[in-house]
């Protein structure tokens, strides 16, 4: 279990060789495949537990990558085996493997080719884990399309009436954006050099510089070939470029050297946040998500809602921000204002609905919107660089997703026990079913409360965060953000009425309101019990986790935002940002990043005009 | 006490939330039981808080007490002789001091050093406060679980847990239908027959225990943001309890309505919390050391600035002044000039002093410079305004008190808790809360809000005919009282009257719900002579409406309301002799007509109800009432004569505890004096001018003559009936029917908001579906279509035709070649042969 390689490549291909296994046990022993399939998704969230939870570092310096390994794949085209986790992948992590096996265990409503499911179903958890873990670009890629595909069979095989509509447009959606978030790959990857990058960190410039090239995880033999070029002769021929999909580096370069120009950064920020959020989704990319849900059984839906739409979250925050700061840095209203409309988009769409599952889904429009407003609030302006409140944002988008992830999956979920009963899930013909499952309906209008962003449950957490992060940054976004809560409450309180409250039950089926089973009342009890422990304790559960990397993170950007966009250090500074895209091929960057912020010194005892050192430093001399 | 305290009061407040949990877990087991864990854990948590006031909080504050009391008695004494015309110098200086504040506050210490001793309780009162937990960080700022106590949250959690207490054993009383099969006679079903449910006895103590647990947390918060958590979780309860019978249609619309008109206060709440989140870096109430625990951080002892001592820092003498970070806010172009001009652009040290001095010569506080601009000013209006719009939510004030007649629908034990005693009252709270932080702007549309609040619901209170409607309204109306009592600056007024009509209104609830058990409706119309069937419940309903009243013997004793409303009433008083001329003296107008209305509605409702004939002899003979529901109101009805009383000098030891002297030694700091706004020309007049006898004794002959000629009217209407109600009503009728209707507001606000909602969600979903995936699929058909003309032209006819050429090609060469595929060996042998010498020469050529 010391072993990281071991580790994460269990976690991620566990699920996909059991689906292989899978493949050998003759379909008809449904009971089984389904409890082999349960068992599975159990072991990788022990293995999240026991492997990931109990040696996440939490110590000073813990903002670094963890578990992290590094091994040859296609080394001819820079592409490696690659993957980590921090602060910011881990609880994703983690909800992942959570909400994999509740969804598996909400999946015993499925009769269908129970054996086909299944291995669909691991394949998808492969596809998922490895997205979170993923620090190659190109990995990260393929995990992404992997899975897409199981996705696609699952909504499409399974689904309601128009299931084979709602498959193809949720699969043309994702893959438009794939091929987008393809483009963006292609250009960062042609546009990066590790060589140029050397040059910034302790490996050309020993202790004065501001990069330490060990936390960037290069697989060694690049280091070494960085090295040969390092040491050629000033005067000799120009070095070679070496391209890299490894996200630290490209971050690095994007924050660091001018590879990345401008212009170019603002391509690709809009190309990547296109592909993100069709997966968040935002408007006016979000038509497929409530086709794909309404015609989704139950299970996919959790994993859905739960899992797949905070990819396209994770993708901001992991991809779009520290490897293309300048577009994001222009863009941060694009992102915001999409986050607003969302939200309230969202939220007006759901108090039209009729049916149930619309419904759920366009407050997950809306909640989402949240996330994309905490991630866009840059608001590191001023003349003391306060990064307190994007900080906030982030933090608060982050919780935002876990919380929602719980959420949301529970309201798929509680759709999913009155669908399989009643068979509709029109809204004005259920009412009264508090009478008739009582347990049921506490445990829904519990949930319904943490997606209302009831205080005391997790989904308030994250709107308040995000919420209060806005003032600084725009006040007019801050204001229309917080009168959403009003529309949340209309449409949560008023379907509450419609389902659950009344005197009787108005619709078909009324005979077969049998009172939930126990299997339902642990998965909506476990969720529950998520709900209320990450609304009550949101630092102990969540936060305490993501600090460290986020802070990093913001750190490192608010520091970027002060060398390169600064008004004040710009009279100082000969260049001005757009002049540096002109010199993006050049080997030595055009401008160094001074020494700033408190938080992020450089190295140690680093005293200016010691010789060029060309050993990596040990990452311990950091402070 | 520093650390015993905050731990005896989360216990009191965590008890409630483990009854919760118990019953929720186990409720179906416990059955009646479940009123038992309640009850035993509200007692408990009542028994904390009074250990807690007297055992500990007045074991150390004693002599607090002592200060209060003379400050009122000094102030009397000094104010006779002298006018009330001279201000009070020995009451810290205010105009000096709001003066002072533009010379920047580094030089003033020594000066306050002198006056050290005049300053006494400018201080502000004493009070504990510390974080529980942490709830997250954000680089410099911090979200937290703290508690802020001082002799307010010490009153509170005694009224609520006193009052809760004996609402629970009512409610055992009232709600013993539900012990078992409960059939609802308001729910008909498709079939005719009038619903037949499970009882839900244990969910009503469920729900009355989580709400008790989040009242409780509400009055401990030590940040405004903790008071957002739990205000709302009363939000949440209220809505719970409004809608306990979830198979009345109606009760749960009120439910919703409720909440979601609370939301819209809300909004507003949250961007006051946005504008001091962003302005002052945090929310906490009082100075947190956030060593002082160990629970945030231990790395140095830290003491974060709170918001009282950011808006009135104590170099300012505690007034008002803009905090540096609102400054920032407002000024954030000014100061990234001065920060460009300077050049400092790497010495952080340096750039901060930089920024802190300007920002001092930025700050305008001066009521008199009227040439610059008050940076950061109007945000701190904003703020103020904004907690202001969820205190306007939770505490049904004009206009969003639209809630709070509906909310009547849950059963009466929650109405005489939430509805009246004690959350309704918690926007009042916390304005009183939150006073050091309003400007005086903002204690003006406080005051109007207030005013205008107190007079509609009095008005449509005459008219109401439904008994808990009636006290819904007089609720609204009391709040409104408050309101315009801490919008005049009588902030122990204001307050006092919070604890007062906690009592006396639980009481008329309770005492309504008495009724409503015995006859089985609410109408009074229906109702009619039933003090002889009920004597306990009118003999304490008449206590309650004298309470209201505020009847007295003129300046020798009165019930408890005589206390607080005479108290509001002669603040008004002097806050319009403060202003002569201004429009501010419709307040004491208005206040003083609002109480002859108010006496009139209630003894009109105690007429209606007890005296006369009856008017439904089948429901009058089978009236009658339980000692466990009318034990608690006796309780109550004492509290409700004697709550405020001073005690009598004889009893020296406790001479000083009462509850005015309580308040009083609770005022927050730098309130005290008179407040001069910068934006009207307007003073508040400090509150202990008002106990002068110039204004006590004219006053309190005018409320006498009021409540007297309410309660006359009432008389002469529906008890001795000279004078016929329904003719007076025929001859008003337009008036009357504007006030049935409670002045159209549901009506107004469903035209207003409700049904555009509803239109532009409708609208959205249609773009939705028509336009954006009309795109989509327009797209769609479009590549569908480009993909069958490519399939048509290019692939069919050329890359298909090539294809097929080729074929052509190879099969006319299998044809021609088919001639040699003789089938003769030696032919075969021979074209071997041919090839092999032929590759070799080829070969060999190499």
């Amino acid at each position: 279990m010391d072993n990281p390689v071991i580790l994460l490549s269990a976690i991620v291909f566990l699920p996909a060789l059991g689906a292989l296994l899978l493949a050998f046990i003759p379909g008809n022993r449904t009971e089984e495949i389904r409890w082999f399939t349960l068992v599975l998704t159990l072991l990788v969230l022990v293995l999240c537990a026991c492997g990931l939870l109990t040696q996440f570092s939490l110590d000073d310096g813990s903002d670094q990558m963890q578990q992290v390994f590094n091994k040859s794949w296609i080394p001819s085209f820079n592409i490696y085996y690659f993957m980590g986790i921090d602060g910011i992948s881990f609880p994703l992590v983690m909800l992942t493997a959570f909400i994999s096996v509740l969804a598996m265990g909400a999946s015993w409503s499925i009769t269908k080719h129970v054996k086909g499911y299944c291995i669909l179903f691991l394949l998808l958890e492969t596809g998922m884990l490895g997205v979170f873990m993923a620090l190659d670009f190109f990995l990260f890629y393929v995990f992404w399309e992997v899975m897409l595909l199981p996705m696609y069979f699952l909504i499409g095989v399974w689904g309601g009436p128009r299931r084979e509509y709602a498959a193809i447009k949720f699969f043309l959606y994702t893959l438009f954006g794939s091929v987008l978030m393809l483009v963006a790959l292609l250009i960062l990857y042609f546009q990066s050099d590790l060589v140029t990058l050397a040059h910034q960190s302790d490996l050309a410039r020993g202790n004065r510089a501001t990069l330490v090239w060990e936390e960037l995880n290069i697989h060694e033999s690049v280091t070494e070939q960085v090295q040969q070029e390092l040491r050629k002769p000033a005067d000799g021929p120009a070095a070679a470029q070496i391209h890299t999909f490894n996200f630290q580096a490209l971050a690095a370069m994007g924050q660091q050297t001018t590879l990345f120009s401008p212009a170019w950064q603002r391509t690709a920020f809009l190309l990547l946040l296109i592909g993100f959020i069709i997966k968040v989704p935002s408007v006016p990319f979000h038509t497929w998500l409530p086709d794909a849900h309404v015609e989704a059984p139950t299970p996919i839906s959790m994993i859905l809602a739960g899992v797949l739409l905070k990819m396209g979250g994770y993708g901001i925050i992991r991809i779009c921000y520290p490897i293309c700061p300048h577009g994001a840095y222009d863009l941060a209203y694009l992102v915001c204002a999409l986050g607003v409309v969302s939200m309230v988009y969202g939220a007006f769409a759901a108090l039209a609905q009729t049916d149930f599952k619309r419904l759920v889904a366009y407050s997950s429009v809306s909640h989402m919107g949240y996330v994309m407003l905490g991630l866009g609030v840059w608001s590191v302006a001023g003349p003391t660089y306060d990064s307190a409140y994007w900080n906030m944002g982030i933090k608060g988008a982050m919780f935002q997703m876990i919380g929602h992830g719980i959420s949301s999956a529970g309201m798929f979920f509680m759709v999913g026990v009155i669908y399989d009963r009643v068979h509709h899930r029109d809204l004005n013909q259920f009412g009264g079913l508090y009478g008739r499952m009582p347990v049921y309906s506490a445990l829904a209008i519990g949930i319904f409360f943490a997606g209302l962003g009831l205080p005391g449950l997790c989904g308030f957490i994250g709107e308040v965060l995000v919420v209060l992060s806005v003032w600084k940054y725009n006040m007019i976004l801050a204001v229309i953000s917080a009168s959403v809560v009003i529309l949340t409450a209309a449409y949560i309180l008023w379907c509450i009425q419609r389902v659950y409250l009344g005197a009787e039950y108005k619709g078909p089926h009324e005979e077969s309101l049998t009172p939930s089973t126990t299997r339902e009342r642990l998965i909506a009890g476990v969720l529950l019990a998520c709900a209320i422990l990450f609304g009550v304790l949101p630092y102990h559960t969540v936060l305490k986790y993501m600090d460290p990397t986020i802070d990093r993170q913001v750190q490192d950007l608010t520091d970027w935002t002060r060398t390169v966009k600064d008004p004040i250090d710009d009279s100082a500074t000969s260049e001005s940002p757009d002049d540096q895209a002109a010199v993006s091929t050049q080997q030595q960057s055009a401008f160094e990043i001074t020494a700033v912020g408190e938080a992020d010194q450089p190295l140690t005892g680093g005293t200016k005009g010691e010789l060029v050192d060309l050993s990596p430093s040990p990452a311990e001399s950091r402070p | 006490m520093q650390e015993v305290l905050p731990k005896i009061l989360a216990a009191a407040t965590l008890l409630p939330l483990v009854s919760f949990f118990i019953i929720l877990l186990a409720g179906n087991k416990l059955k009646s039981h479940a009123s038992t864990v309640a009850t035993l854990a509200i007692g408990a948590a009542a028994v904390l808080s009074f250990v807690g006031m007297f055992g500990y909080w007045l074991g150390e504050n004693w002599g607090e007490l002592e200060k209060a009391n003379n400050a009122g008695h000094h102030e009397t004494t000094a104010h006779t002789d002298a006018g009330n015309d001279q201000g009070d110098q020995h009451h810290h200086g205010d105009d000096d001091h709001g003066h002072d504040a533009k010379h920047g506050h580094g030089d003033d210490h020594e000066h306050h050093d002198d006056e050290e001793a005049d300053d006494q309780h400018a201080e502000g009162p004493q009070h504990i406060t510390g974080n529980y937990y942490l709830l997250g960080k954000f680089g410099r700022l911090q979200l937290t679980i703290s508690y802020y106590i001082d002799t307010l949250t010490m009153c509170m959690f005694c009224m609520v847990t006193l009052i809760a207490t004996l609402i629970h054993i009512y409610a055992i009383g009232y709600m013993h239908d539900e012990e078992s099969e409960y059939t609802d006679h308001e729910v008909t079903m498709a079939d005719g027959s009038h619903l037949t449910r499970p009882g839900r006895y244990h969910r009503f103590f469920q729900f009355l225990s989580l709400f008790c647990f989040s009242m409780l947390g509400l009055v401990l918060a030590g940040n405004i943001a903790m008071v957002f958590v739990f205000w709302e979780l009363v939000g949440i309860c209220s809505y719970f309890l409004i809608g306990f019978y979830v198979e009345r249609k109606s009760a749960s619309t009120a439910g919703n309505k409720a909440f979601i008109v609370n939301r819209v206060g809300d909004f507003g709440m949250i961007i006051g919390l946005m504008i001091l989140w962003t302005g002052c870096g945090t929310f906490a109430f009082g100075d947190i050391d956030v060593d002082g625990d160990g629970t945030i951080s231990n790395n140095t002892t830290v003491v974060e600035s709170g918001l009282f001592s950011q808006v009135r820092p104590a170099a300012n003498h505690y007034q008002l002044q803009t905090p540096d970070g609102l400054v920032a806010h407002a000024a954030q172009d000014e100061l990234q000039q001065a920060a460009l001009d300077s050049q400092l652009s790497s010495d952080d040290e340096a750039m901060h002093s930089l920024l802190a001095d300007k920002i001092t010569e930025l700050r305008n506080d001066d009521p008199q410079d009227i040439s610059r601009p008050r940076y950061g000013y109007w945000l701190l209006i904003v703020a103020g305004l904004g907690i202001f719009c969820g205190c306007v939510g939770k505490s049904a004030q004009f206009p969003l008190h639209v809630w709070l007649p509906d909310a009547m629908e849950g059963p009466t034990p929650v109405s005489a808790l939430v509805h009246s005693a004690t959350m309704v009252a918690a926007g009042v709270y916390l304005v009183g809360r939150f006073y050091p932080v309003f400007p005086p702007e903002v204690l003006l549309v406080i005051a109007i809000i207030g005013c205008i609040t107190l007079f509609l619901a009095a008005t449509i209170a005459i008219t109401a005919t439904d008994i808990k409607r009636v006290l819904a309204y007089s609720t609204i109306s009391q709040l409104g009282y408050m309101m315009m009592a801490l919008g005049v600056g009588g902030w122990v007024a204001g307050m006092m009257h919070l604890i007062t009509h906690a009592f006396f209104k639980s009481l008329l609830f309770m005492c309504s719900g008495s009724v409503i058990h015995a006859v089985h409706t609410n109408e009074m119309p229906l109702m009619g002579g039933l003090w002889r069937k009920i004597p306990y419940t009118a003999f304490t309903m008449l206590v309650g409406c004298l309470a209201i009243a505020g009847a007295s013997i003129p300046f020798v004793l009165g019930l408890s309301g005589y206390y607080s409303k005479d108290a509001i009433l002669e603040q008004a008083f002097s806050f319009m002799q403060t202003n002569t001329g201004s429009f501010v003296s419709v307040f004491f107008w208005i206040a003083a007509g609002g109480a002859a209305i108010t006496a009139f509605y209630m003894f009109r409702l105690w007429f209606m109800t007890f005296a006369g004939a009856p008017r439904d002899e089948d429901r009058y003979d089978h009236a009658h009432e339980s000692k466990i529901m009318y034990a608690p109101l006796l309780v109550l009805s004492v509290f409700a004569i004697a709550v405020a009383w001073q005690p009598i000098e004889a009893f020296t030891p406790i001479k000083d505890l009462s509850l005015s002297n309580l308040l009083e030694s609770a005022r927050p700091a730098g309130t005290g004096g008179d407040q001069v706004a910068l934006t009207t020309p307007l003073t508040w007049p400090d509150e202990h001018d008002s106990h002068v006898s110039a204004i006590k004794v004219p006053v309190t002959l005018l409320a006498f003559a009021t409540g007297i000629v309410g309660i006359f009217l009432a008389a002469v209407f529906y008890w001795w009936k000279f004078l016929d109600a329904e003719e007076t009503r025929l001859s008003f009728r337009p008036i009357h029917r504007f006030l049935l209707n409670k002045w159209w507001f549901d009506e107004l606000y469903d035209w207003l908001f409700v049904k555009p909602t509803h239109v532009i969600s409708r609208f959205i979903s249609a773009v939705d579906l028509k336009i954006l995936d009309g795109i989509l699929h327009a797209i769609a058909r479009g590549t569908q279509l480009i993909a069958t003309c490519w399939d048509r032209i290019i692939d069919r006819s050329i890359v298909d035709g090539l294809a097929n050429q080729i074929g052509r090609w190879t099969h006319a060469t299998g044809v021609s070649l088919r001639i040699i595929q003789t089938g003769q060996l030696r032919q075969y042998v021979m074209f071997i042969v041919v090839g092999t010498v032929a590759l070799f020469l080829v070969i060999s050529f190499f």
